[in-house]
C-alpha cells in the first residue's frame, strides 16, 4: 500500500517540480529585506580547495669581472590527493655561460693554455687570474616525490630525480621514513639517497697530474686524454629530529653522511707548475709548428673517494607574527674541508598582504688536504692536488632582501636580491717563494636576483 | 666525526623532555605556512645549487635537488 | 539550534575576543529562545496554542512570516513552515519503521501554509495546525550575529552554529577561511571537502544522522509537505554558499526538496554549491 501511494505522491511531485523557474533573484531580496540589509551584490566567495600549488620563479645569478652568469626558471608544484597523499614535482631550467678560474696562478706575463676540447689555445693577460675558456651550457633538472602516510603515525616518501647538461648527467632517488611522537610534537626521520653522475668532458677526460699538451688537429686525440667518460656514485644518508618547543618555536636537527665514489676530479682544472725556490711558473715552448701551452700545467687529481659527516640544526620562531629562522651546519669529511655555515632570516609582516625578510649567511671552510696554490717542480709528485679555489680556505658572506606581496586571491608575488662575496685565503705554508706577498686569489662578489610567483589552482 | 656525534648529542638533549611540545589544539602559530621548516623552498634550493658549486661542501638540509658537474 | 555554536575571531586582545563571543551567545540564545517550538513561553507556542483564534505578533516575527510566506511561492509550496506536524508520523532514528498511508493521510489536513491567515500583524492558525521556524531559525540566527559583530570589530569573524556559518570578511592577510564539509560517511572523521571562504555564507543540508531506511535505502529526512513523504531521491547533503546564511539555507533546503533535481536547480540558480549523493 505506502509502496503505491508513494509511486503516485511522487509522479505529482516530480510535475511540479520540472518547473525550473529561477528564484534565485527573488529570493536574495527577500532575504535582504527580512535582515534588513542592503542589495549586497555579490558579496559571497567561496571555492573548493585548490588543489595544485605552484611556485616557479626566475632567477639572474652574476658574478664580477666577467665570470659566471646563470638565468634560471624553475618551478616546484605540490598536489594535494587527500588523505595527506602528495606528490611533488620540481622541474628547472639553467642557462650557464661565462668562465670560471681554471686554477692556474696569475703570472707577469701573458699566459696560454690549450682549450678543453684540445684543438685551440686561449691565453690570459699579464697579471690576471686565468679563466677557462668562457662557455655556454643549458642545465635541465627533474625531479619527483610522492608522500603518503603509511600508518596512524608514519609517513613514508619516495623521489626520483634527473638532471643533464652537455657533459654531465645526474639519476638519483630517495626514500623516508617519518614517525611522529608525543602528541605529534617530536618527528624522527631517515632517509636514504642514492645517485649515479656521468661525466662526459669535451676531449675526454685528461689523466691525473698529466700535463696541458699543445693544441692538436681535429684527427688526432688531445695529448694525456684517457677514457671519454667515467661516473660517480654518491649515497647519503639523513637522520633528522624535528621538536616543537613551544607555541611559537620549532627546531629541527639532522646528522646527515655521504659516501662519493668514483671520478670526483673536475676535467676542466689545472695546477701551475713553479720553481720551488722563487715560485715562479715553469716555462715552456709548444712543439715546432703548433701551438700549446707557455707554461707547465698538470691537470688535477682527487681522490676516488669522499666521506662526509654533517649537523644541521634550524629553528624558526614567532613573535606577534615575525618570524625569525636561524641555521647552523657543520660539515666535516675526510678531506678535510671541515666548514661551519651560519644563516638566518627574518619575515618581517607590514601591511595587511606584505612582507619584507632579510636574510645574511656566513660560510666558512678550511682547505681540502692536497689543495695547493700551485705544485713544486720537485718529483715525486703527490697523490692528489688540487687549485680548485673551491677546495681552499675561504669564507663567503652573503646579505639579502626579500619582498613578498599576497593578492587579494590569496596568490604571492615576491622579488629578491642578494649579495654574495667569497674571499678565498692562501696561507703562507701553502706558498712558495715570490708568491708571499704576491698572491691572486680568485675571490669574487655575486648579485643574485630572483621573481617569484606561489600560486594554487 | 666524534665532535659532530657530540654537537648533535647536545642538540638533542636540548629538546630531550618528553614533556615539551604543545597541547593539539595550540598549534594555530605552527600551522602558518611561515613557520614550516620547509617555507622557502625555492629559495633554499636555489641557494643550495650557488652554493654547492661555487663553494666545496653542501648538503645537510634534506634530499631533492640533482647533482650537477660543478663540485 | 541543534548543533555546537561557536565564534571564530582573529583578534589579539582577550578582552575584544570575550565580548564578541558573549555577544554572539546572547544573539544565539535570544532567537533560539524566541522561534524555539520546544518552549512554552515564546511567541511560537502562542501561536500554536491558539487553537483558531487570532494572535498578534511583534515586527521581527512578523518579518519571519513574510519571508516564510514569500518563499513558499516562490517555492510552489515546498518549503512550508506548517509541515512539522507531519513529524508526528516519522521518527528519523535511522529505523526501519514507515508509517501506514492511513497516518500521513490523517496529518495532511493539518500541512499548508495557504490554510494559514497571515494580515500583519496578526496570524490566525486552523485548529490542529503548527508552524515551525525549524528550517530558516539558526541560519538567521548566523546572520543576526554577523550583522551584530561586523559593527562591534572590524577584525575577521567566523559565527557557526551548527554547519550554518558566515564570514565578516577574509582572514588577515588574504588568506581565506578554511571550512571543512562534512562527509556522509559518519564513520570517517576528516571532513570531505574543503572550502576556501572570504565573503558571505556556506549553509549545509544532510541527513548522515537523521533518516529512515526502507528496503535498503535511506530516505532523506525532508519531507514533502504536499504528501506527506520524504522527497525520493534527494541528495545526502547540500552546502551551498551565498551572501547570507538565510539565502544560502533556503537553496540547500530547496535544493533537498528537488531530490534528483538538486544540482540541475543549483545549476541554474548559479550559486556556488557541492552535493554529495550515494555512490
Amino acid at each position: 500500500m505506502a509502496g503505491a501511494a508513494s509511486a503516485a505522491a511522487a509522479a505529482g511531485v516530480t510535475d511540479m517540480a520540472d518547473k525550473d523557474v529561477k528564484i534565485g533573484a527573488a529570493l536574495a531580496a527577500a532575504t535582504c529585506s527580512l535582515l534588513g540589509t542592503a542589495a549586497p551584490g555579490v558579496s559571497v566567495a567561496a571555492d573548493a580547495e585548490p588543489q595544485w600549488d605552484i611556485e616557479s620563479a626566475f632567477l639572474y645569478y652574476g658574478e664580477s669581472d666577467d665570470r659566471v652568469k646563470d638565468l634560471s626558471l624553475s618551478a616546484h608544484a605540490t598536489r594535494d590527493f587527500g588523505d595527506e597523499r602528495t606528490l611533488g614535482l620540481d622541474l628547472s631550467v639553467d642557462s650557464l655561460t661565462g668562465a670560471s678560474p681554471s686554477g692556474a696562478i696569475a703570472t707577469d706575463g701573458v699566459q696560454t693554455f690549450t682549450s678543453p676540447s684540445g684543438r685551440k689555445t686561449y691565453s690570459t693577460p699579464a697579471g690576471e687570474i686565468p679563466l677557462d675558456e668562457s662557455f655556454l651550457d643549458t642545465r635541465f633538472a627533474l625531479n619527483g616525490s610522492w608522500s603518503q602516510p603509511l600508518a596512524r603515525l608514519y609517513r613514508v616518501s619516495a623521489g626520483l630525480g634527473f638532471s643533464s647538461e652537455y657533459d654531465y648527467q645526474h639519476i638519483g632517488a630517495n626514500f623516508g621514513l617519518t614517525r611522529d611522537f608525543n602528541q605529534r610534537n617530536t618527528t624522527l626521520s631517515a632517509a636514504l639517497a642514492y645517485g649515479q653522475d656521468t661525466v662526459k668532458p669535451v676531449g675526454g677526460l685528461p689523466l691525473p697530474l698529466t700535463q696541458m699538451g699543445d693544441a692538436v688537429d681535429d684527427a688526432m686525440s688531445p695529448a694525456n686524454r684517457g677514457d671519454s667518460n667515467d661516473t660517480k656514485d654518491v649515497l647519503d644518508v639523513l637522520l633528522g629530529v624535528t621538536q616543537v618547543l613551544g607555541r611559537h618555536t620549532v627546531l629541527r636537527v639532522n646528522l646527515s653522511y655521504s659516501d662519493s665514489s668514483g671520478y670526483l676530479t673536475d676535467p676542466y682544472k689545472l695546477l701551475s707548475v713553479v720553481d720551488p725556490v722563487t715560485g715562479d711558473l715553469i716555462g715552456r715552448t709548444p712543439a715546432t709548428g703548433a701551438s700549446g701551452p707557455t707554461g707547465v700545467y698538470l691537470y688535477e687529481s682527487r681522490p676516488d673517494s669522499r666521506r662526509k659527516e654533517g649537523l644541521y640544526a634550524e629553528m624558526r620562531h614567532d613573535f606577534s607574527g615575525k618570524v625569525l629562522q636561524v641555521g647552523y651546519r657543520y660539515s666535516t669529511d675526510d678531506w678535510e674541508v671541515d666548514s661551519h655555515t651560519l644563516e638566518s632570516r627574518l619575515r618581517l609582516p607590514f601591511g595587511s598582504s606584505s612582507y619584507l625578510e632579510p636574510h645574511v649567511r656566513y660560510y666558512q671552510q678550511t682547505a681540502a688536504s692536497f689543495y695547493r696554490y700551485s705544485l713544486a717542480n720537485v718529483t715525486p709528485l703527490p697523490d692528489f692536488a688540487s687549485a680548485d679555489a673551491r677546495l681552499s680556505e675561504m669564507d663567503a658572506l652573503t646579505f639579502g632582501l626579500k619582498y613578498g606581496h599576497v593578492t587579494a586571491g590569496g596568490n604571492e608575488w615576491n622579488a629578491r636580491l642578494e649579495f654574495y662575496r667569497q674571499t678565498a685565503k692562501a696561507p703562507n705554508d701553502v706558498l712558495i717563494g715570490n708568491q708571499i706577498g704576491n698572491t691572486q686569489m680568485p675571490d669574487f662578489d655575486a648579485v643574485i636576483l630572483q621573481f617569484g610567483y606561489h600560486f594554487k589552482l | 666525526m666524534r665532535k659532530v656525534i657530540l654537537l648533535a648529542v647536545v642538540c638533542v638533549s636540548l629538546e630531550g623532555c618528553a614533556n615539551l611540545g604543545v597541547e593539539p589544539w595550540e598549534r594555530e602559530v605552527l600551522a602558518r605556512e611561515d613557520m614550516q621548516l620547509d617555507a622557502n623552498a625555492l629559495d633554499t634550493a636555489f641557494d643550495d645549487h650557488i652554493y654547492f658549486s661555487k663553494e666545496g661542501t653542501s648538503g645537510g638540509r634534506g634530499f631533492g635537488g640533482g647533482g650537477c658537474g660543478c663540485n | 539550534m541543534g548543533g555546537p555554536c561557536e565564534v571564530l575571531a582573529e583578534v589579539a586582545d582577550e578582552t575584544e575576543a570575550r565580548k564578541i563571543t558573549d555577544a554572539v551567545a546572547a544573539c544565539a540564545w535570544r532567537v533560539e529562545n524566541k522561534f524555539s517550538r520546544y518552549r512554552a513561553d515564546n511567541i511560537v507556542a502562542r501561536i500554536n496554542a491558539a487553537a483558531g483564534s487570532s494572535v498578534e505578533v511583534d515586527s521581527e516575527t512578523a518579518d519571519l512570516l513574510d519571508f516564510a510566506a514569500l518563499v513558499h511561492r516562490l517555492s510552489d509550496g515546498l518549503f512550508d513552515i506548517t509541515s512539522g506536524v507531519l513529524r508526528k508520523a516519522w521518527t528519523f532514528d535511522g529505523g526501519r519503521r514507515l508509517p501506514a498511508q492511513s497516518e500521513i493521510d490523517a496529518l495532511l489536513p493539518f500541512v499548508g501554509w495557504s490554510k494559514v491567515h497571515w494580515l500583519r500583524p496578526m496570524i490566525t492558525l486552523p485548529p490542529g495546525m503548527q508552524i515551525d521556524f525549524g528550517g530558516i531559525g539558526k541560519e538567521y540566527a548566523v546572520d543576526q550575529a554577523i550583522q551584530l559583530v561586523a559593527q562591534m570589530s572590524s577584525a575577521a569573524l567566523l559565527v557557526n552554529f551548527g554547519g550554518d556559518l558566515a564570514v565578516t570578511r577574509s582572514r588577515d592577510g588574504n588568506r581565506a577561511w578554511r571550512v571543512g564539509i562534512e562527509g556522509i560517511d559518519a564513520a570517517v572523521q576528516r571532513a570531505a571537502m574543503l572550502v576556501d571562504l572570504t565573503a558571505g555564507a556556506l549553509s549545509t543540508s544532510g541527513d548522515t544522522y537523521r533518516y529512515v531506511e526502507s528496503e535498503g535505502r535511506r530516505l532523506s529526512h525532508i519531507l514533502d509537505p504536499r504528501t506527506g513523504w520524504p522527497v525520493s531521491g534527494a541528495p545526502r547533503s547540500v552546502t551551498v554558499a551565498a551572501p547570507t546564511c538565510t539565502n544560502a539555507g533556503m537553496l540547500t533546503t530547496l535544493a533537498m526538496l528537488r531530490g534528483p533535481k538538486a544540482e540541475a536547480f543549483l545549476e541554474s540558480e548559479g550559486v556556488r554549491h557541492w552535493v554529495q549523493r550515494s555512490t
